[in-house]
Protein backbone atom coordinates (compact mmCIF):
# COMPACT_ATOMS: atom_id res chain seq x y z
CA UNK A 1 0.00 0.00 0.00
CA UNK A 2 0.96 3.42 -0.78
CA UNK A 3 2.30 6.21 1.94
CA UNK A 4 -0.78 7.21 3.25
CA UNK A 5 0.37 10.71 3.13
CA UNK A 6 0.23 10.41 -0.51
CA UNK A 7 -3.18 10.27 -0.92
CA UNK A 8 -5.94 12.66 -1.59
CA UNK A 9 -8.01 12.34 1.76
CA UNK A 10 -10.21 15.45 2.77
CA UNK A 11 -11.49 15.22 5.78
CA UNK A 12 -14.28 18.09 5.63
CA UNK A 13 -16.94 19.40 2.76
CA UNK A 14 -19.14 22.14 2.66
CA UNK A 15 -21.31 23.49 0.31
CA UNK A 16 -22.35 27.16 1.35
CA UNK A 17 -24.99 29.00 -0.28
CA UNK A 18 -24.13 32.62 -0.40
CA UNK A 19 -20.47 34.12 -1.73
CA UNK A 20 -20.55 35.85 1.95
CA UNK A 21 -21.01 32.20 3.63
CA UNK A 22 -17.98 30.74 1.46
CA UNK A 23 -15.66 33.58 1.89
CA UNK A 24 -16.21 33.40 5.95
CA UNK A 25 -15.17 29.15 5.21
CA UNK A 26 -12.47 30.03 3.13
CA UNK A 27 -10.97 32.36 5.44
CA UNK A 28 -11.78 30.08 8.70
CA UNK A 29 -9.90 27.09 7.09
CA UNK A 30 -6.88 29.16 5.48
CA UNK A 31 -4.34 26.98 4.00
CA UNK A 32 -6.84 23.39 4.55
CA UNK A 33 -9.60 25.05 2.85
CA UNK A 34 -9.67 24.05 -0.99
CA UNK A 35 -12.44 25.25 -3.69
CA UNK A 36 -14.43 23.05 -5.58
CA UNK A 37 -16.26 24.15 -8.44
CA UNK A 38 -16.83 21.36 -11.47
CA UNK A 39 -13.84 19.70 -9.61
CA UNK A 40 -12.34 18.07 -12.51
CA UNK A 41 -9.29 19.07 -11.98
CA UNK A 42 -9.13 18.36 -8.15
CA UNK A 43 -10.30 15.00 -9.27
CA UNK A 44 -7.38 13.90 -11.31
CA UNK A 45 -4.58 15.99 -9.99
CA UNK A 46 -5.63 14.59 -6.34
CA UNK A 47 -3.58 16.31 -4.12
CA UNK A 48 -2.62 15.43 -0.38
CA UNK A 49 -2.51 18.67 0.87
CA UNK A 50 -6.38 19.15 0.29
CA UNK A 51 -7.89 18.50 4.08
CA UNK A 52 -11.06 20.59 3.83
CA UNK A 53 -13.69 21.06 0.78
CA UNK A 54 -15.55 24.35 0.18
CA UNK A 55 -18.24 23.63 -2.75
CA UNK A 56 -18.89 26.80 -4.81
CA UNK A 57 -21.63 25.05 -6.80
CA UNK A 58 -24.59 26.21 -4.68
CA UNK A 59 -23.83 30.25 -4.93
CA UNK A 60 -25.61 31.02 -7.67
CA UNK A 61 -22.83 31.56 -9.90
CA UNK A 62 -23.37 29.70 -13.03
CA UNK A 63 -25.30 32.79 -15.82
CA UNK A 64 -24.47 34.95 -18.60
CA UNK A 65 -25.79 37.90 -18.36
CA UNK A 66 -25.49 41.03 -20.62
CA UNK A 67 -26.12 44.93 -20.55
CA UNK A 68 -24.78 48.48 -21.92
CA UNK A 69 -21.35 47.60 -20.14
CA UNK A 70 -20.65 44.37 -22.26
CA UNK A 71 -20.93 40.72 -20.64
CA UNK A 72 -20.64 39.48 -17.21
CA UNK A 73 -20.39 35.72 -16.56
CA UNK A 74 -20.27 33.97 -13.35
CA UNK A 75 -17.32 32.20 -12.35
CA UNK A 76 -18.88 28.57 -11.90
CA UNK A 77 -20.46 28.82 -15.34
CA UNK A 78 -19.75 25.09 -16.80
CA UNK A 79 -18.44 25.48 -20.18
CA UNK A 80 -21.39 23.62 -21.42
CA UNK A 81 -23.20 26.78 -20.53
CA UNK A 82 -20.86 29.17 -22.25
CA UNK A 83 -20.80 27.24 -25.71
CA UNK A 84 -24.81 27.39 -25.82
CA UNK A 85 -25.06 30.85 -24.19
CA UNK A 86 -26.83 33.41 -26.82
CA UNK A 87 -25.23 35.46 -25.62
CA UNK A 88 -21.61 34.93 -26.24
CA UNK A 89 -22.58 33.02 -30.06
CA UNK A 90 -22.08 36.59 -31.53
CA UNK A 91 -18.89 37.91 -32.75
CA UNK A 92 -16.46 38.78 -31.12
CA UNK A 93 -17.86 37.23 -27.87
CA UNK A 94 -18.25 33.77 -30.19
CA UNK A 95 -14.48 33.24 -29.42
CA UNK A 96 -15.63 31.73 -25.83
CA UNK A 97 -17.77 29.75 -27.70
CA UNK A 98 -14.85 28.45 -30.17
CA UNK A 99 -12.29 28.19 -26.85
CA UNK A 100 -15.50 26.37 -24.31
CA UNK A 101 -16.46 23.30 -27.31
CA UNK A 102 -12.49 22.33 -27.49
CA UNK A 103 -12.03 22.23 -23.87
CA UNK A 104 -11.65 18.12 -22.23
CA UNK A 105 -14.72 16.08 -23.29
CA UNK A 106 -18.61 17.13 -23.86
CA UNK A 107 -18.36 15.08 -20.00
CA UNK A 108 -16.20 17.53 -18.42
CA UNK A 109 -17.51 20.49 -20.17
CA UNK A 110 -20.78 19.91 -18.71
CA UNK A 111 -19.31 20.14 -14.97
CA UNK A 112 -15.94 22.29 -15.55
CA UNK A 113 -16.32 25.78 -14.72
CA UNK A 114 -14.57 29.18 -16.36
CA UNK A 115 -13.66 30.30 -12.46
CA UNK A 116 -11.82 27.05 -12.12
CA UNK A 117 -10.11 26.92 -15.64
CA UNK A 118 -8.45 30.75 -14.86
CA UNK A 119 -7.84 30.30 -11.25
CA UNK A 120 -5.92 26.49 -11.76
CA UNK A 121 -3.67 29.17 -13.60
CA UNK A 122 -2.36 26.33 -15.91
CA UNK A 123 -0.13 27.77 -18.91
CA UNK A 124 -2.36 25.56 -21.40
CA UNK A 125 -5.98 27.03 -19.71
CA UNK A 126 -8.10 27.41 -23.11
CA UNK A 127 -9.74 29.97 -21.84
CA UNK A 128 -7.27 32.14 -21.22
CA UNK A 129 -5.86 33.52 -24.48
CA UNK A 130 -9.46 34.34 -25.11
CA UNK A 131 -10.29 36.50 -22.20
CA UNK A 132 -6.72 38.07 -22.35
CA UNK A 133 -7.66 39.09 -25.92
CA UNK A 134 -11.55 40.33 -25.04
CA UNK A 135 -9.38 42.26 -21.92
CA UNK A 136 -11.92 40.77 -18.95
CA UNK A 137 -12.14 42.15 -15.94
CA UNK A 138 -12.22 39.78 -12.86
CA UNK A 139 -14.50 40.50 -9.65
CA UNK A 140 -13.00 38.88 -6.80
CA UNK A 141 -14.38 38.30 -2.95
CA UNK A 142 -13.14 37.96 0.25
CA UNK A 143 -14.30 38.81 4.00
CA UNK A 144 -12.55 42.43 4.12
CA UNK A 145 -15.25 43.21 0.83
CA UNK A 146 -14.39 42.84 -3.24
CA UNK A 147 -12.31 43.92 -5.41
CA UNK A 148 -11.39 43.86 -9.66
CA UNK A 149 -8.54 42.94 -11.28
CA UNK A 150 -7.60 43.02 -15.33
CA UNK A 151 -7.25 39.28 -16.79
CA UNK A 152 -3.90 40.20 -17.65
CA UNK A 153 -2.24 41.20 -13.98
CA UNK A 154 -3.89 37.87 -13.01
CA UNK A 155 -1.61 35.24 -14.42
CA UNK A 156 1.73 35.26 -12.25
CA UNK A 157 3.56 31.95 -13.24
CA UNK A 158 2.63 27.90 -13.39
CA UNK A 159 -0.29 27.26 -10.67
CA UNK A 160 0.04 30.68 -9.29
CA UNK A 161 -2.33 33.52 -9.51
CA UNK A 162 -3.43 36.73 -8.34
CA UNK A 163 -5.54 35.14 -5.62
CA UNK A 164 -4.69 36.21 -2.47
CA UNK A 165 -5.55 33.78 1.00
CA UNK A 166 -9.08 33.98 1.48
CA UNK A 167 -10.14 35.42 -1.78
CA UNK A 168 -12.59 33.91 -4.10
CA UNK A 169 -13.22 34.55 -7.89
CA UNK A 170 -17.18 35.37 -8.57
CA UNK A 171 -17.48 36.83 -12.13
CA UNK A 172 -15.98 37.69 -15.71
CA UNK A 173 -16.79 40.75 -17.20
CA UNK A 174 -16.29 41.24 -20.87
CA UNK A 175 -16.20 44.79 -22.40
CA UNK A 176 -18.07 46.06 -25.35
CA UNK A 177 -16.38 46.10 -28.48
CA UNK A 178 -16.57 48.42 -31.81
CA UNK A 179 -18.01 47.50 -34.74
CA UNK A 180 -15.51 45.63 -37.32
CA UNK A 181 -14.02 43.81 -34.59
CA UNK A 182 -13.14 39.78 -35.24
CA UNK A 183 -11.99 37.32 -33.04
CA UNK A 184 -10.85 33.75 -33.73
CA UNK A 185 -9.60 30.85 -31.57
CA UNK A 186 -7.25 28.07 -32.77
CA UNK A 187 -5.62 25.05 -30.30
CA UNK A 188 -3.93 21.94 -31.64
CA UNK A 189 -3.48 18.79 -29.26
CA UNK A 190 -2.10 15.68 -29.88
CA UNK A 191 -5.17 14.45 -30.27
CA UNK A 192 -8.87 16.41 -30.78
CA UNK A 193 -10.84 15.64 -28.06
CA UNK A 194 -9.81 15.62 -23.97
CA UNK A 195 -6.13 16.47 -24.32
CA UNK A 196 -4.13 19.71 -23.32
CA UNK A 197 -3.28 22.19 -25.69
CA UNK A 198 0.56 21.80 -27.35
CA UNK A 199 -0.48 25.29 -28.14
CA UNK A 200 -3.48 27.70 -28.24
CA UNK A 201 -3.75 31.35 -29.57
CA UNK A 202 -6.43 33.68 -29.48
CA UNK A 203 -6.94 37.10 -31.92
CA UNK A 204 -8.91 39.82 -31.82
CA UNK A 205 -8.70 42.82 -34.29
CA UNK A 206 -10.68 45.79 -35.16
CA UNK A 207 -11.02 47.58 -38.23
CA UNK A 208 -11.31 51.07 -39.55
CA UNK A 209 -13.92 51.54 -42.35
CA UNK A 210 -10.90 51.31 -45.11
CA UNK A 211 -9.81 47.99 -43.52
CA UNK A 212 -6.89 49.69 -41.21
CA UNK A 213 -6.22 47.78 -38.13
CA UNK A 214 -6.82 49.85 -35.28
CA UNK A 215 -6.11 47.46 -32.11
CA UNK A 216 -5.26 44.32 -32.46
CA UNK A 217 -4.67 41.64 -29.36
CA UNK A 218 -2.97 38.63 -29.89
CA UNK A 219 -3.03 35.57 -27.05
CA UNK A 220 -0.72 32.36 -27.08
CA UNK A 221 -1.23 29.64 -24.21
CA UNK A 222 0.67 26.53 -23.21
CA UNK A 223 4.22 28.46 -24.45
CA UNK A 224 5.52 29.84 -21.27
CA UNK A 225 4.69 29.52 -17.91
CA UNK A 226 1.57 31.92 -17.77
CA UNK A 227 -0.93 32.40 -20.98
CA UNK A 228 0.84 35.90 -22.34
CA UNK A 229 0.06 38.80 -24.75
CA UNK A 230 2.75 38.75 -27.98
CA UNK A 231 2.70 42.99 -27.73
CA UNK A 232 5.30 43.52 -30.51
CA UNK A 233 3.70 41.66 -32.76
CA UNK A 234 0.44 43.24 -31.82
CA UNK A 235 2.21 47.09 -31.99
CA UNK A 236 3.34 45.47 -35.45
CA UNK A 237 -0.20 46.07 -36.78
CA UNK A 238 -1.34 49.33 -35.71
CA UNK A 239 -2.64 51.10 -38.58
CA UNK A 240 -1.46 48.99 -40.90
CA UNK A 241 -3.51 47.08 -43.75
CA UNK A 242 -1.55 44.12 -43.95
CA UNK A 243 -1.29 41.75 -46.79
CA UNK A 244 -0.40 38.36 -46.37
CA UNK A 245 3.39 38.59 -46.23
CA UNK A 246 3.14 41.36 -43.56
CA UNK A 247 0.82 39.02 -41.47
CA UNK A 248 3.43 36.25 -42.05
CA UNK A 249 6.16 38.72 -40.44
CA UNK A 250 3.44 39.41 -37.23
CA UNK A 251 3.14 35.73 -36.96
CA UNK A 252 7.18 35.35 -36.96
CA UNK A 253 6.98 38.24 -33.82
CA UNK A 254 4.79 36.59 -31.93
CA UNK A 255 6.34 33.13 -31.68
CA UNK A 256 10.24 35.31 -31.05
CA UNK A 257 7.62 36.46 -27.71
CA UNK A 258 7.23 32.95 -26.27
CA UNK A 259 9.10 30.84 -24.19
CA UNK A 260 8.17 27.24 -24.57
CA UNK A 261 9.28 24.27 -23.00
CA UNK A 262 9.59 20.92 -24.28
CA UNK A 263 7.60 17.95 -22.46
CA UNK A 264 5.56 15.04 -23.45
CA UNK A 265 3.26 17.08 -25.61
CA UNK A 266 5.39 18.72 -27.51
CA UNK A 267 9.53 19.61 -28.49
CA UNK A 268 9.81 23.44 -27.87
CA UNK A 269 10.57 23.65 -31.45
CA UNK A 270 7.39 22.35 -32.38
CA UNK A 271 6.06 24.59 -30.10
CA UNK A 272 7.45 27.67 -31.82
CA UNK A 273 6.45 26.68 -35.32
CA UNK A 274 2.66 26.09 -34.46
CA UNK A 275 2.89 29.17 -32.64
CA UNK A 276 4.06 31.12 -35.49
CA UNK A 277 1.58 29.09 -37.91
CA UNK A 278 -1.48 29.27 -35.70
CA UNK A 279 -0.92 33.07 -35.21
CA UNK A 280 -1.18 33.75 -38.73
CA UNK A 281 -3.83 31.41 -39.41
CA UNK A 282 -5.80 32.96 -36.56
CA UNK A 283 -4.96 36.47 -38.10
CA UNK A 284 -6.59 35.61 -41.13
CA UNK A 285 -9.50 34.28 -39.11
CA UNK A 286 -10.02 37.58 -37.25
CA UNK A 287 -9.86 39.54 -39.96
CA UNK A 288 -12.45 37.79 -42.22
CA UNK A 289 -14.72 38.14 -39.19
CA UNK A 290 -13.95 41.94 -38.88
CA UNK A 291 -15.10 42.38 -42.16
CA UNK A 292 -18.10 40.53 -42.33
CA UNK B 1 -18.25 10.75 6.64
CA UNK B 2 -20.99 12.70 6.19
CA UNK B 3 -24.34 11.04 5.06
CA UNK B 4 -26.03 12.26 1.61
CA UNK B 5 -28.55 11.02 -0.02
CA UNK B 6 -28.77 9.77 -3.68
CA UNK B 7 -31.23 9.89 -6.73
CA UNK B 8 -30.51 7.18 -8.85
CA UNK B 9 -32.68 5.81 -11.56
CA UNK B 10 -35.70 7.47 -9.64
CA UNK B 11 -34.86 5.67 -6.69
CA UNK B 12 -33.68 7.18 -3.23
CA UNK B 13 -30.16 6.37 -1.51
CA UNK B 14 -29.08 6.41 1.80
CA UNK B 15 -25.11 6.51 1.83
CA UNK B 16 -22.18 7.49 4.32
CA UNK B 17 -19.35 8.64 1.85
CA UNK B 18 -15.87 9.92 2.74
CA UNK B 19 -15.68 13.72 1.26
CA UNK B 20 -13.15 12.06 -1.05
CA UNK B 21 -15.36 9.39 -2.42
CA UNK B 22 -15.98 9.74 -6.19
CA UNK B 23 -19.51 9.69 -7.29
CA UNK B 24 -18.47 6.46 -9.53
CA UNK B 25 -16.60 4.82 -6.72
CA UNK B 26 -19.93 5.35 -4.46
CA UNK B 27 -22.50 3.99 -7.09
CA UNK B 28 -20.20 1.05 -7.79
CA UNK B 29 -19.01 -0.13 -4.32
CA UNK B 30 -21.54 1.25 -2.10
CA UNK B 31 -24.61 0.96 -3.95
CA UNK B 32 -23.88 -2.36 -6.49
CA UNK B 33 -24.65 0.01 -9.77
CA UNK B 34 -21.12 -2.13 -11.36
CA UNK B 35 -22.69 -1.01 -14.86
CA UNK B 36 -21.00 2.06 -14.05
CA UNK B 37 -17.88 1.30 -15.73
CA UNK B 38 -14.51 2.55 -14.14
CA UNK B 39 -11.81 2.00 -16.12
CA UNK B 40 -9.07 5.53 -16.44
CA UNK B 41 -10.79 7.48 -13.31
CA UNK B 42 -8.97 10.66 -15.00
CA UNK B 43 -11.89 11.73 -17.05
CA UNK B 44 -10.68 10.05 -20.49
CA UNK B 45 -12.24 7.23 -21.53
CA UNK B 46 -16.14 7.80 -20.79
CA UNK B 47 -16.56 4.61 -19.68
CA UNK B 48 -18.10 6.30 -16.44
CA UNK B 49 -20.55 8.49 -17.99
CA UNK B 50 -23.71 8.51 -15.88
CA UNK B 51 -26.45 11.50 -16.68
CA UNK B 52 -26.70 14.35 -14.15
CA UNK B 53 -29.78 16.01 -14.09
CA UNK B 54 -29.96 14.86 -18.23
CA UNK B 55 -26.53 15.51 -18.96
CA UNK B 56 -23.43 13.28 -19.15
CA UNK B 57 -20.91 13.13 -16.81
CA UNK B 58 -17.71 11.15 -16.28
CA UNK B 59 -18.26 9.59 -12.42
CA UNK B 60 -14.55 9.38 -11.48
CA UNK B 61 -14.27 13.27 -11.64
CA UNK B 62 -17.29 14.06 -9.60
CA UNK B 63 -17.30 13.59 -5.75
CA UNK B 64 -20.61 11.73 -4.74
CA UNK B 65 -21.51 14.73 -2.23
CA UNK B 66 -21.15 16.75 -5.36
CA UNK B 67 -24.07 14.87 -6.78
CA UNK B 68 -26.73 15.35 -3.27
CA UNK B 69 -30.07 16.72 -4.78
CA UNK B 70 -29.38 15.88 -8.49
CA UNK B 71 -31.03 13.28 -10.77
CA UNK B 72 -28.69 10.46 -11.29
CA UNK B 73 -29.44 7.75 -14.37
CA UNK B 74 -27.31 4.85 -14.59
CA UNK B 75 -27.63 2.77 -17.78
CA UNK B 76 -29.76 0.16 -15.88
CA UNK B 77 -32.32 3.28 -15.89
CA UNK B 78 -33.06 3.25 -19.31
CA UNK B 79 -35.29 0.27 -19.58
CA UNK B 80 -38.67 0.68 -18.56
CA UNK B 81 -40.87 -2.29 -17.67
CA UNK B 82 -38.64 -5.15 -18.71
CA UNK B 83 -38.37 -3.69 -22.39
CA UNK B 84 -35.22 -2.13 -23.47
CA UNK B 85 -34.29 1.60 -24.35
CA UNK B 86 -35.20 1.83 -28.27
CA UNK B 87 -31.25 3.33 -28.22
CA UNK B 88 -30.09 0.00 -26.67
CA UNK B 89 -32.02 -2.13 -29.12
CA UNK B 90 -30.37 -0.22 -31.76
CA UNK B 91 -26.83 -0.82 -30.11
CA UNK B 92 -28.03 -4.73 -30.57
CA UNK B 93 -29.71 -4.49 -33.85
CA UNK B 94 -26.33 -3.12 -35.31
CA UNK B 95 -23.30 -4.85 -33.70
CA UNK B 96 -22.60 -2.03 -32.04
CA UNK B 97 -21.71 -3.84 -28.82
CA UNK B 98 -18.33 -5.90 -28.82
CA UNK B 99 -16.41 -6.27 -25.59
CA UNK B 100 -19.20 -4.01 -24.40
CA UNK B 101 -17.15 -1.83 -21.57
CA UNK B 102 -17.82 1.44 -23.30
CA UNK B 103 -21.74 0.86 -24.05
CA UNK B 104 -23.06 1.98 -20.62
CA UNK B 105 -21.43 5.00 -21.63
CA UNK B 106 -22.23 5.37 -25.19
CA UNK B 107 -25.49 4.70 -25.03
CA UNK B 108 -26.07 7.80 -22.22
CA UNK B 109 -23.98 9.89 -23.92
CA UNK B 110 -26.24 9.63 -26.62
CA UNK B 111 -29.40 9.09 -24.99
CA UNK B 112 -28.89 12.87 -23.84
CA UNK B 113 -28.16 14.10 -27.30
CA UNK B 114 -31.35 12.79 -28.69
CA UNK B 115 -33.55 14.06 -26.09
CA UNK B 116 -31.83 17.83 -26.71
CA UNK B 117 -31.91 16.94 -30.19
CA UNK B 118 -33.97 13.99 -31.94
CA UNK B 119 -32.52 14.77 -35.03
CA UNK B 120 -28.63 15.18 -35.00
CA UNK B 121 -26.39 15.29 -38.02
CA UNK B 122 -23.75 12.60 -37.85
CA UNK B 123 -21.08 15.25 -36.64
CA UNK B 124 -22.87 16.08 -34.05
CA UNK B 125 -23.45 12.36 -33.18
CA UNK B 126 -19.62 12.04 -33.18
CA UNK B 127 -19.11 15.32 -31.11
CA UNK B 128 -21.59 13.74 -28.29
CA UNK B 129 -19.80 10.27 -27.88
CA UNK B 130 -16.43 11.98 -28.60
CA UNK B 131 -15.52 11.87 -24.90
CA UNK B 132 -16.03 8.11 -24.64
CA UNK B 133 -13.47 5.81 -26.00
CA UNK B 134 -14.34 2.07 -27.49
CA UNK B 135 -11.38 0.10 -27.50
CA UNK B 136 -12.48 -2.19 -29.75
CA UNK B 137 -13.11 0.32 -32.31
CA UNK B 138 -16.93 -0.19 -33.10
CA UNK B 139 -17.36 3.43 -33.79
CA UNK B 140 -18.92 3.02 -36.96
CA UNK B 141 -21.71 0.68 -35.98
CA UNK B 142 -22.19 2.65 -32.94
CA UNK B 143 -22.75 6.23 -34.84
CA UNK B 144 -24.98 4.09 -36.82
CA UNK B 145 -27.09 2.72 -33.90
CA UNK B 146 -27.67 6.20 -33.09
CA UNK B 147 -28.48 7.67 -36.07
CA UNK B 148 -31.03 4.83 -36.55
CA UNK B 149 -32.38 5.19 -33.48
CA UNK B 150 -33.01 8.79 -34.14
CA UNK B 151 -34.68 8.25 -37.22
CA UNK B 152 -37.10 5.82 -35.39
CA UNK B 153 -38.21 8.57 -33.05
Amino acid sequence: MSNTKTLFRPSEYFKPTSVAEAVKLLEQYDEKGWLIAGGTDLLVEKDPQVEVLIDIAGLGLDYVKSDSQGVRIGATTTFANIAASPILQKNPYNILVQAASQIGTPQIRNVATIGGNICHAVPSADSAPALLILEANLSISSKAGERSIKIADFFKDVRKDALEKGELLTEVQLPTFPARTGTAFLKKGRVAVADLAVVNVAVRITLTADNTCQETNIALGAVAPVPLRAREAEAMLKGKKPGEEFLEKVAAQAAEEIKPISDVRSSAEYRKTLSRVLVERALKEAIARAQA
Amino acid sequence: MISITLNVNDNEYKVEVAPYHSLCDVLRDKLGFTEVKNSCNQGECGACTVLVDGKPVSSCLMLAAQAEGRKIVTIRGLSKNGELHPLQKKFIEYGAVQCGYCTPGMILAAKSLLDEDPNPSEDEVRIAISGNICRCTGYQQIVEAIMAAAAEK
